[in-house]
């Protein structure tokens, strides 16, 4: 089926340049150019769009209005801002109803990629209530003391972006936040990052205090909802995980890139749990009791009640919020890597890798067995006798 | 007396009427870096005292003739081994009991510190004001860069489509010429003709030209304009044509009232050149134009379509010229009009503005030029800047 694809500029110029630029991906796209926000939200009361792309100053109303507006009213759309505009007080005010930000002049082919992987989501969660959700999520929750740290952190007179960096570096949510502000152009850097905290590092302390005071971007877990989920848990289980996949990366001899992918995909594997605990506590607490009475994986509980699984929410978050495609991809298959079309040495091994060992290590994760190494995987690319190093050293967090 | 006037931390020399120093105190000897036993006794010019003795000389001719108290600003002075520096020096003729001259009391300060405070000050305006402006054009030029680079890539991909085409009437015309059948070329041209949608590629193709051309055209227009504004050198007076001057003004500023006014210009195709320093006075247009911009801003609100209008006007009258900017925006409320050309004032956010802006344009256009600063305002109906210039040069 053709996707639906909004542009919304108040330069006639740039819609008609887009529309000739993207002339080639007619047949896959039903492309409509509007010249306002107004004419945009009527048109999308009339027929859905898959993805959004808004300028960001335009007269009336500006890219962040209408953008607020299609979260409430159309919130499956994937809202994209292409922009030329540099003015860091209206980035920021973007910052939670924008997916991705894109910078004037963008490509054809920075932009035909960003949309495409966009509609591309869709095939990862079927479920659009669910698609719904994810898409309306500004925030994800942090475990509060490291939400509370971070607060003090910033509003410190003597703090220090290595200290808010290594803060945020320890916890899930923020990780991921902050991921995908340095991936997408909102702030003009759009770059590979090695970690967390040298994209604090990138945004600079007072970015990052307006982020976190003004903006909002963290939020901490309400303990009240939390049910059979096991909060911290989870947060010690990813910290292993991902210095146990940088690890395997390293001794692999992989490139820089697989190394600080595999760490940060190794720490956000589980992401999809977050959302789901704190989107439908009952559900979820639901299939963890159903794993854990029945002895098979969480995963497989999921899929039974809730027809999507933790690495398909997750990876379709990280993939809205436009983290890298090795992330996102080692998200989506890190209970089944040989589902995964790519059979090479990626951060998806890594973290699978990486999950399974720390998984027999360390088996008190609440609900469920454990995750079991997909062996013929491993063995596929080369890597069965290489397993033995890695395990007789525990993979925990420093 | 001796010590009262010792312990003043201004500079005081007192001269008699034959120029001769009789009296100069420790803040003189330590500025200048003379002892009084050096000077006292000694005509005043003749001392070595390392300062502007012109300026001085120029100034107690003046004082005498006047018989007024005189002001001599900016005494550029350098102190043997300590940096250059300025002095404000007051000359006032002082008398004895019975009404007779007796002498000159010079009474100065190194005002070096607050003038380089005021350049700064001033340079921090205008700093920010280029920030603004810089990240505005970044703006308004990505915008045209934007389509016109879309455009080129869609003609490389219409060229290329276009070109498959020309070689099958390239063959078809080779089996014309050596009367071979053309069933065969006929139909591949059908086909590619439908496939690569020739009527789409022919109606568009003149149209991406025309919007690049008029996108080059406007980068064209942009950095044309930011040249002509921010005119670099020139601290002197120049005849300088102030219509094109605010076109340029407007043209930089684009993208601070393009989206909450409709610009509207009325400028006298006769206007005469005006004598005036260009950089400054497109500063204060600039100051103006933003300030309009933002007070419709406010007006407008979020989610409002309807703009306002800020019109520019240019007229001789009389021995000048007036350059009016107009916006319909709220007005300026009673209680602050007396306040607007005060430095530091603003009514915007902290951080968002010095509040030098207005102060500033006051500052250019009375005392620079000899020109008035004025405004009629309306709450609910706008405001109008007036701006007038005097065509002829005079001394200020």
């Amino acid at each position: 089926m053709q996707k639906r694809i909004l542009f919304v500029d108040d330069e006639v110029n740039v819609l008609q340049g887009l529309r000739r630029m993207l002339n080639a991906m007619r047949h896959e796209w039903d492309m409509v150019f509007v010249e306002s926000g107004q004419e945009a939200l009527a048109l999308l009361a009339q027929a859905p769009c898959d993805v959004i792309v808004s300028d960001m100053r335009m007269p009336g109303m500006d890219g962040t209005q209408l953008l607020t507006q299609v979260m409430k009213r159309f919130p499956l759309t994937v809202r994209i801002i292409l922009s030329g505009y540099a003015d860091s007080s209206i980035i920021l005010k973007a910052v939670g109803p924008v997916h991705q930000y894109l910078a004037k002049p963008c490509d054809a082919a920075t932009l035909q990629v960003t949309v495409a992987r966009a509609c591309a989501l869709r095939s990862l969660l079927a479920d659009p209530a669910l698609q719904g959700l994810i898409a309306g999520m500004q925030t994800l929750p942090s475990l509060p003391t490291l939400y509370l740290e971070v607060l003090e952190a910033v509003q410190d007179p003597h703090g220090s972006l290595e200290r808010v960096g290594d803060i945020m570096s320890r916890d899930i949510s923020m990780t991921a936040k902050m991921l995908q502000l340095v991936n997408s152009a909102f702030f003009g850097l759009r770059r590979h990052v090695a970690s967390p905290g040298e994209a604090v590092k990138l945004l600079g302390l007072d970015t990052i205090k307006a982020l976190v005071l003004s903006v909002q971007i963290f939020s901490h877990f309400d303990h009240q909802q939390k049910g059979a989920f096991a909060l911290d848990v989870l947060w010690q289980h990813s910290l292993a995980t991902g210095t146990c996949a940088k690890r395997i990366a390293q001794e692999e001899q992989q490139d820089r890139h697989v190394v600080d992918h595999a760490f940060m995909a190794g720490l956000l594997h589980d992401i999809g749990k977050l959302v789901l605990a704190a989107n439908l506590p009952d559900r979820y607490s639901a299939a963890l009791v159903q794993a854990q009475a029945q002895g098979t994986a969480v995963w497989e509980a999921e899929r039974a009640l809730l027809g999507t699984t933790h690495a398909e929410v997750g990876a379709y978050l990280l993939g809205l919020w436009g983290l890298p495609d090795a992330i996102v991809e080692a998200l989506a298959f890190h209970h089944c890597p040989s589902a995964c079309p790519e059979q090479r040495f990626s951060p998806l091994t890594a973290v699978h890798i990486a999950n399974a060992l720390v998984h027999t290590e360390d088996s008190t994760e609440a609900g469920g067995m454990p995750a079991t190494l997909d062996s013929a995987y491993v063995a596929q690319l080369g890597l069965s006798e290489r397993l033995s190093t890695w395990r007789p050293q525990p993979c925990r967090a420093a | 007396m001796e010590q009262v006037l010792a312990a003043i931390p201004s500079i005081l020399i007192g001269i008699d009427m034959a120029t001769k120093i009789t009296w100069w105190n420790m803040t003189a000897a330590q500025t200048f870096g003379l002892a009084s036993s050096q000077v006292v006794g000694r005509p005043l010019q003749e001392c070595g005292i390392p300062w502007d003795t012109q300026a001085i000389l120029h100034g107690l001719a003046t004082c005498r003739s006047t018989r007024v108290r005189v002001s001599v600003d900016d005494v550029r002075f350098h102190p043997p081994g300590k940096k250059e520096g300025f002095l404000g020096i007051s000359l006032t003729l002082m008398q004895s009991a019975c009404g007779a001259d007796v002498g000159i009391l010079l009474l100065g300060a190194n005002i070096t510190g607050r003038k380089l405070m005021r350049s700064q000050l001033a340079q921090a305006q205008k700093l920010e004001s280029i920030g603004l402006l810089a990240a505005g054009i970044g703006h308004e030029i990505n915008t045209p860069i934007q389509y016109i680079g879309d455009n080129i890539l869609f003609l490389q991909e219409a060229f290329h489509d276009l070109s498959t085409l020309l070689e099958h009437y390239a063959a078809l015309y080779q089996m014309c010429r050596n009367g071979l059948p053309t069933t065969s070329v006929l139909s591949q041209i059908d086909t590619t003709t439908a496939a690569i949608d020739v009527a789409y590629l022919t109606a568009e193709i003149p149209t991406a030209i025309q919007q690049s051309l008029e996108g080059v055209e406007r980068v064209a227009t942009i950095v044309r304009a930011m040249k002509e504004f921010s005119h670099p050198s020139t601290k002197e007076k120049v005849s300088v044509d102030l219509n094109k001057a605010i076109e340029s003004t407007i043209t930089v500023a684009r993208n601070e009232w393009k989206y909450v006014a409709q610009m509207v210009t009325d400028l006298a195709p006769d206007l005469p050149l005006v004598p005036c320093v260009p950089g400054e006075l497109n500063q204060v247009i600039l100051n103006i134009l933003v300030n309009a911009a933002h007070a419709l801003g406010d007006v407008g609100g979020d989610g409002t379509p309807e703009k306002g209008t800020i019109t520019v006007s240019t007229r001789q009258v009389g021995e000048g010229v007036e350059i009016r900017i107009a916006d319909t925006g709220p007005g300026i409320p009673e209680a602050i009009r007396d306040k607007i050309f005060d430095p530091f004032f603003t009514t915007k956010e902290v951080g968002k503005g010095t509040g030098q802006g207005l102060a500033i344009a006051h500052t250019v256009v009375v005392e620079q030029h000899g020109g008035q600063l004025t405004f009629e305002t309306a709450e609910g109906e706008g405001t109008t800047f007036i701006i007038r210039l005097p065509l002829t040069l005079s001394r200020s």
